[in-house]
């Protein structure tokens, strides 16, 4: 679904990422762990087209397509998904018209009719039980007010309407108590599809209690230092970054 | 004779007619109130650039044209109809309806008022509750301070009067719709005068709504003076969308007493040039204002907002927030006043105005000027001048929506900020659906979200 090969990135200058091999397959879900600093979220906002970062070296193809070359709502159109580790708040607007908007837009860059208001709502209806959301957040302005669990909520549920081929979840976990943990979890679970991929980011193994990776990367000063499988993310628990550090030390 | 002096001179004439014609009528101290007026008008003369207060807003322009006053039997006829959908929709409304600043009695409707209370034109007010009327009439605004405002003094003739005795509500909101009609070459100018007074422990929720009803250029020179007494309760929300080739010009005077609450609202998306003064005594310990404020321009319009609140006694909350969005060569200028004198200790005070630049020409002229002699106080004050947050944008974009439309969600949801100050429901929709309709009309958006606030 999605090739990364020595992909160079940074802002303003500086180099963030130095050099990242990944490829993820349909079906799979790929978490990406390390330390604050190492560059995961980077990756996650390079990967959906955030205009600040420069990419400088390397290549993303994905579903066959240059994925670099693709403006940030394209690769939207195209099936990639991020859900931010700090959703934006759009005052105003109300949480439906947003839904709504981006999903018909997706629609309409597949061929596929827009959906009208009563067939929106009846999606979105359907999707908010998915994340236990109150039918109130549908007129609501996006993110304005809400508690740190209910965006995140909220991006679950935007992931949920859009369908996505490829989400990328950046440190969904954070912030949140373990309860909506769950919730969040347990929506990314029934998303699951042996169509679709998600590429897990996050700093703690907690959440990969609830999602289950078939992967398991280790991210450290803008490389991958290490892959497993799913015990990867238990050693680490166990063990901190610490080793993986001074491990990635000897070999650079 | 230079336009300035020529000018000055051709309202001195203006001011011969009008004084000899229908203002005719009027009781002799409103004729004494005129005359000092037009002296200070004759003394001041326009302001030019040199003058602090207009540094950045140059009034020349309406210097060009030869603005006559109407007097009533010349003011055109406007049919019942082109007003209905004016209205504020689904809700009781007093209407009070002035065409070229001549109060229309045909075309207002002032439903049932609680016991007491008066509500009518100022040129009937200053004849059957003169007592009153001269009581406040000139006794709150400073007409020195301003020359647009000693001219519109020396024009005192007619305008919105309400007066709410104590402890009283008046529920509905009262609706004073100012349209300007022109007719043919002659251009026209309108002295609105307003005066509004509540009594202790009384409430009042009033819109006042400027508008052209055709392309014409027109030029309005108001003035309102709103007096709040202890505990009592007014909003004031002004829609201000004239014809783009009209000049306007509103000078908002209050007082207010301990503990009353007092907020005011400015929706500015018409004239070519626009200037609203508002200036607030805050005259009693506990007393709370809000000024908030939303512009919209776009083409070579120029609107200006300048602020005073002038803090006096202690414990005193004031806020204001003020928020543009500027199109083409468009230009915008705030100036906000905070004056805290030392007696006003513990005052809470917060000024911010907030710039959306959608064109590289559009200019912000935004200035905070606080004098503070209080040394136990929170004032705060904050300006930016920017382009559209890139982070919002790149949000939309992730969620497959293109710049465009992204544009048009982020330019709305930056106005429901301010508009969602408005207390009274249904001003506030009155004024989303103006700034939808201008945004869409005027600034070429397309399929805009309709707002909602939280």
């Amino acid at each position: 679904m999605i090739e990364i090969k020595n992909l160079h990135a940074g802002i303003a200058g500086k180099e963030i990422l130095k050099g990242i091999d990944l490829k993820v397959n349909a079906g799979e879900i790929h978490a990406i762990m390390g330390p604050n600093g190492s560059g995961k979220s980077t990756l996650a906002q390079v990967l959906a087209g955030h205009p600040s970062y420069e990419v400088t070296g390397g290549s993303v193809i994905y579903d066959g397509k240059d994925l670099l070359e693709m403006e940030a709502e394209e690769r939207s159109q195209a099936g990639v998904f991020l859900a931010f580790q700090y959703p934006v708040e759009i005052p105003g607007v109300s949480n439906s018209y947003f839904l709504k908007a981006g999903l018909n837009e997706i629609r309409k860059a597949n061929g596929q009719e827009p959906l009208d208001s009563m067939q929106f709502l009846k999606l979105l209806r359907e999707k908010m039980k998915l994340v236990e959301m109150a039918d109130s957040f549908i007129y609501r302005p996006v993110n304005e007010g809400f508690s740190g669990g209910e965006k995140k909520r909220n991006e679950i549920l935007q992931m949920a309407v859009l369908e996505p081929k490829l989400a990328i979840l950046d440190e969904t976990d954070s912030g949140l108590d373990i309860d909506a943990l769950k919730i969040v979890a347990g929506g990314v679970n029934k998303l699951k599809s042996s169509d679709n991929a998600f590429i897990v980011v996050t700093h703690y193994q907690r959440l990969l209690n609830y999602i289950v990776p078939d992967f398991v990367h280790v991210l450290v000063n803008g490389k991958i230092v290490k892959s497993g499988g799913k015990e990867l993310a238990l050693e680490l628990e166990a063990e901190g970054y610490d080793q993986i550090k001074e491990d990635a030390k000897v070999t650079a | 004779m230079d336009t300035s002096q020529s000018q000055i001179q051709h309202y001195k004439n203006e001011f011969s007619a009008f004084e000899k014609n229908g203002a005719s009528k009027s009781p002799a101290w409103v004729h004494d109130i005129r005359k000092a007026a037009i002296e200070i008008f004759e003394k001041e003369g326009f302001p030019t650039k040199k003058n602090e207060a207009w540094r950045f807003t140059n009034i020349t322009p309406i210097l060009h044209s030869q603005f006559r006053y109407s007097s009533a039997p010349s003011v055109p006829k406007v049919e019942k109809k082109s007003i209905e959908q004016l209205l504020l929709k689904e809700t009781a409304q007093h209407l009070l309806v002035f065409v070229n600043g001549h109060f229309s009695k045909e075309l207002s409707a002032v439903g049932k008022l609680p016991d007491g209370v008066l509500l009518t034109n100022l040129a009937e007010a200053v004849v059957s509750h003169q007592k009153i009327a001269r009581r406040y009439l000139g006794k709150i605004a400073k007409t020195e301070q301003s020359v647009f405002s000693a001219l519109n003094t020396a024009f005192t003739y007619d305008g919105l009067f309400v007066y709410v005795p104590r402890g009283v509500q008046i529920a509905e909101p009262i609706h004073a719709l100012y349209l300007s009609s022109g007719a043919g070459e002659q251009v026209y100018v309108s002295a609105i005068r307003n005066l509004v007074i509540a009594e202790e422990e009384s409430s009042l929720m009033i819109m006042e709504n400027f508008l052209s009803l055709e392309e014409n250029k027109n030029f309005t020179n108001a003035v309102t003076e709103i007096e709040a007494k202890k505990k009592s309760r007014v909003e004031l929300v002004k829609v201000q969308h004239e014809s783009a080739a009209s000049f306007h010009y509103e000078n908002v005077h209050v007082h207010q007493e301990e503990t009353s609450n007092v907020a005011l609202f400015s929706l500015a998306a018409g004239s070519a040039l626009a200037r609203n003064d508002m200036q607030v005594i805050i005259d009693g310990e506990a007393a709370e204002c809000n000024l908030n404020g939303l512009y919209i321009v776009t083409g070579t319009q120029v609107v200006d907002h300048h602020t005073l609140m002038h803090h006096i006694h202690p414990n005193c909350p004031s806020h204001e927030l003020f928020k543009g969005i500027l199109d083409q060569d468009s230009r915008a200028i705030f100036n906000g006043r905070v004056y805290v004198e030392p007696e006003a200790q513990k005052t809470d005070s917060k000024q911010t105005n907030r710039n959306l630049l959608l064109s590289d020409n559009a200019t912000v002229n935004t200035k905070p000027e606080l004098e503070i002699f209080a040394d136990d106080v929170k004032c705060t004050h904050g300006a930016a001048v920017g382009g559209l947050n890139d982070q919002m944008v790149f949000y939309l974009k992730s969620r497959g929506i293109g710049e465009e439309t992204a544009k048009g969600m982020l330019v709305v949801g930056f106005a429901a900020e301010v508009t969602g100050k408005i207390s009274n429901e249904k001003f506030r929709q009155y004024v989303d659906a103006v700034v939808i309709d201008y945004l869409q009309t005027k600034l070429g958006m397309k399929d805009l979200p309709e707002i909602v606030h939280s």
